[in-house]
């Protein structure tokens, strides 16, 4: 992820984003992605708005686009009240939701998000599930990691199962499911069996002991 | 209270203060051992306590004999309280050093530790790190204590400083639990006002903790003391000192009573810092409002200074960094501190009634090296600052050279402001002509700019993002090889000035210009160095 966003170096082959070279032209990609990392580190001396405002210059979003856009992420992601407090006092929740925004303020063409439903309340969860499809419909696609396979299931058109570092196999769900032999199972079985790790009682039974 | 909970933690609070500096793994395993500080404090021991009696014991003039006695039993009159003093300015300086990030994550209060379990580790573990001052006081009057038989009081004196040293890691838990609860409602509260008032009073502890520690204040101090003790019996801190004292008069009652003050003071601190860990800590960072008023998008730092809209969003953050982080109040301290450096370093030069001209000549190096010096320390550290933040950067589409430019320009308005600001205080105090005031000021601002360019070079190449207590910003190593160029570089750049004095007894215009060139060369050459070394920094990610 972090080389499609041209923040670190391949260590062979190349990656284009929307025909810009990561590696020639990483100013260019990065004005037209947004990023969410897992665990974000913010600058916790701002307050969320001065944040926010930061962000949105950087990518060179003229004052009424900001004014709107920030004020409209605020209300809906429920920070509306709370955007003046410095993000050192903000929740886990609260900072994650600041990266999502931080991500989508200036309408990437393309969404790279690591993990991003991580600590946020289900209301906010949902809502970036909606938004995500929200934007593929829109011509907006999202890269998206997670361990979480039923958020997979739910939100993913295309699935990529990597294992140590390498792909195991890729497809829709249910071409994946078809792929593992058991049509009927849940993605969580499907990678378990796939990766050759579906053998979890042993482990329980040896830790519950 | 579990004794060996509080030893486990003690442990792990002096890794986690020795291994917070180690990148290495050669590093860590070297220094990052706690035994490390033994074998510290076993050679500032003995090598002061052996080279005190060898060179004492055969050297010194019997002239000489009365006034080293004196001052030897001084020094241990005054050893434990300038030891409690030095551990809470020590413990006062962690607690500003600490990044912001750490309070939120410390999982200390999250585990089933006791107030008082916590207390007794802390202060163990307070008390070990600094356990080198002790090792180093009762070293170096070992010696002395035994050329002139005072061998009792020096035992007495080691134990009492031991003890003064407890003393002074309960003072600093006691202060931590009080600031954090008085902090946490004071900002709640006061919001930006308190955020100042916070760099305020951080830049005058820092500033008087310069002084304290200044030559001239130690020596009047010691003298105040030894004068004083005896009639400030009734203060805790000199107890110790007290005790000291009476061995001299062979008072054996006053001895075990002082002695026996000083240790119920330290078990009564250690109970008062528990009880103020259990009533006063708040584990939960605390949400600091800035204002209530609604938002506004920032347009009036467009195009100021040349920076474009992405590089004036970069330098409004540095400056709120900068004036609301509290490990950043140090580097916004260092021209107080220097001035007020300066300001005892000037008293000579009047008290020796120069002429006007040749206190000019004196003031040179005295103006232009603290101007080097904050600007060398303020750019190298401009990039590590960042912090594990840095993502923000180099997910922004902003280039090297913007970036670069926006880092320069804020010290090098600093660095301007201070070098003005000391050039109107020195021209009062030493009449500095107009002419010379230029001189000063153009030599003044092409030093600023080019130590600024240096100093991002080496900002970039030995970037530091961790946030540890304490953090540099900058590596050890960038630190020393950073300060130590742009020293040489300004020799160089002054040096066309300084061969005019000498030669010619006064500054020909043709060597302020050439001074000034060799500035600008230097600006040039280590803006392009800078340059190059932040695009390959930003290819790569190092958090």
């Amino acid at each position: 992820m972090k080389i499609i966003v041209g923040i670190m170096k391949p260590d062979s082959g190349n990656i284009e984003v929307l025909g810009k070279d990561v590696v020639k032209d990483p100013t260019g990609v990065k004005g037209i992605v947004g990023f969410v990392p897992e665990s974000p580190r913010l600058y916790e001396f701002l307050s969320g708005v001065e944040y926010l405002d930061f962000v949105a210059d950087v990518h060179g979003l003229d004052s009424a686009a900001k004014r709107e856009r920030i004020t409209d992420f605020l209300k809906a992601l429920d920070l509306e009240g709370k955007e003046n407090e410095l993000i050192h006092g903000y929740s886990q929740g609260m900072k994650q939701k600041l990266a999502i925004i931080a991500g989508l303020l200036h309408r990437p063409q393309i969404l790279v998000m690591d993990e991003p439903l991580n600590s946020l309340d289900p209301r906010t969860a949902r809502i970036v599930k909606d938004l995500i499809h929200k934007l593929r419909d829109d011509g907006v696609p999202t890269i998206f990691s997670t361990h979480v396979l039923e958020i997979a299931d739910a939100i993913c058109d295309r699935v990529v199962i990597m294992d140590n570092g390498r792909v195991v196999e890729e497809g829709s769900t249910g071409e994946l499911k078809e792929k593992a032999g058991s049509p009927g199972s849940t993605l969580e079985e499907v990678f378990l069996k796939l990766t050759g790790s579906s053998d979890t009682r042993e482990i329980v039974e040896a830790l519950s002991r | 209270m579990s004794f060996g909970k509080a030893y486990k933690l003690a442990v792990v609070l002096t890794k986690s203060q020795l291994r917070g500096y180690q990148r290495r793994r050669l590093g860590a395993r070297l220094f990052g051992d706690p035994r490390i500080i033994l074998a510290a404090d076993a050679a500032v021991f003995a090598v002061p306590a052996l080279l005190g009696y060898g060179l004492l014991s055969r050297t010194l003039p019997i002239a000489m004999q009365n006034a080293v006695g004196q001052i030897e039993a001084e020094s241990l009159a005054g050893m434990p309280t300038a030891m409690a003093f030095m551990l809470i300015l020590f413990g006062i300086l962690g607690e500003i050093s600490q990044p912001i990030q750490s309070s939120s994550t410390d999982l200390i209060n999250w585990l089933p530790i006791s107030p008082g379990e916590y207390v007794a580790g802390s202060t163990m573990s307070l008390s070990y790190t600094y356990s080198f001052m002790l090792a180093f006081l009762i070293g170096a009057t070992l010696g002395p204590a035994i050329v002139f038989n005072m061998l009792p009081t020096w035992v007495v004196a080691a134990v009492m400083t031991l003890l003064s040293l407890f003393m002074g890691a309960c003072v600093v838990e006691l202060l931590r639990a009080l600031t954090n609860r008085i902090s946490s409602s004071f900002y709640k509260r006061s919001g930006r006002s308190g955020i100042f008032v916070r760099l305020l009073l951080t830049i005058l502890v820092l500033v008087f903790f310069q002084l304290l520690f200044s030559g001239n204040i130690i020596i009047y101090l010691l003298q105040g003391l030894m004068l004083t003790v005896r009639a400030a019996w009734f203060v805790p801190v000199v107890w110790p000192s007290l005790a000291v004292l009476s061995v001299s008069q062979g008072d054996i009652l006053a001895i075990s009573t002082f002695a026996l003050l000083t240790l119920v003071f330290v078990i009564a601190l250690f109970g008062f810092a528990v009880r103020a860990r259990a009533v006063y800590w708040v584990p939960v960072p605390v949400s600091i409002r800035l204002t209530n008023q609604t938002y506004h998008p920032s347009t009036e730092a467009k195009n100021f200074l040349g920076l474009g809209v992405a590089e004036s969003a970069i330098f409004r953050k540095d400056m709120r960094s900068l004036t609301r982080r509290r490990e950043m109040a140090r580097l916004l301290a260092i021209p107080f501190v220097l001035a007020v450096s300066l300001g005892l370093s000037l008293f000579p030069i009047r008290g020796a009634a120069l002429p006007v001209g040749a206190g000019f000549y004196a003031l040179i190096p005295v103006y232009v090296m603290p101007v080097a010096i904050f600007c060398a320390i303020m750019s190298m550290t401009s990039i590590g600052q960042e912090g594990s933040a840095v993502w923000n950067l180099y997910v922004a589409p902003i280039t090297p050279r913007q970036l670069l430019k926006v880092k320069l320009v804020l010290p090098v308005l600093l660095g301007l402001a201070f070098s003005v600001a000391m050039l109107i205080f020195l021209g009062f105090v030493l009449n500095i002509t107009l002419a010379n005031f230029v001189i000063l000021l153009s030599l003044s601002a092409v030093i600023v700019l080019g130590e600024c360019a240096l100093g991002l070079f080496f900002a970039a190449k030995f970037a530091d993002f961790r946030d540890i207590i304490r953090s540099r910003f900058v590596s050890a190593w960038g630190s020393l090889f950073g300060t130590l160029i742009s020293l040489i570089l300004v020799g160089i750049t002054a040096s066309p000035i300084l061969i005019s004095i000498v030669i010619h007894g006064s500054i020909g215009n043709e060597y302020v210009v050439l001074s000034c060139a060799i500035g600008l060369i230097i600006f040039l050459v280590s803006w392009r160095l800078a340059e190059q070394q932040m695009a390959k920094l930003l290819r790569e990610i190092l958090v």
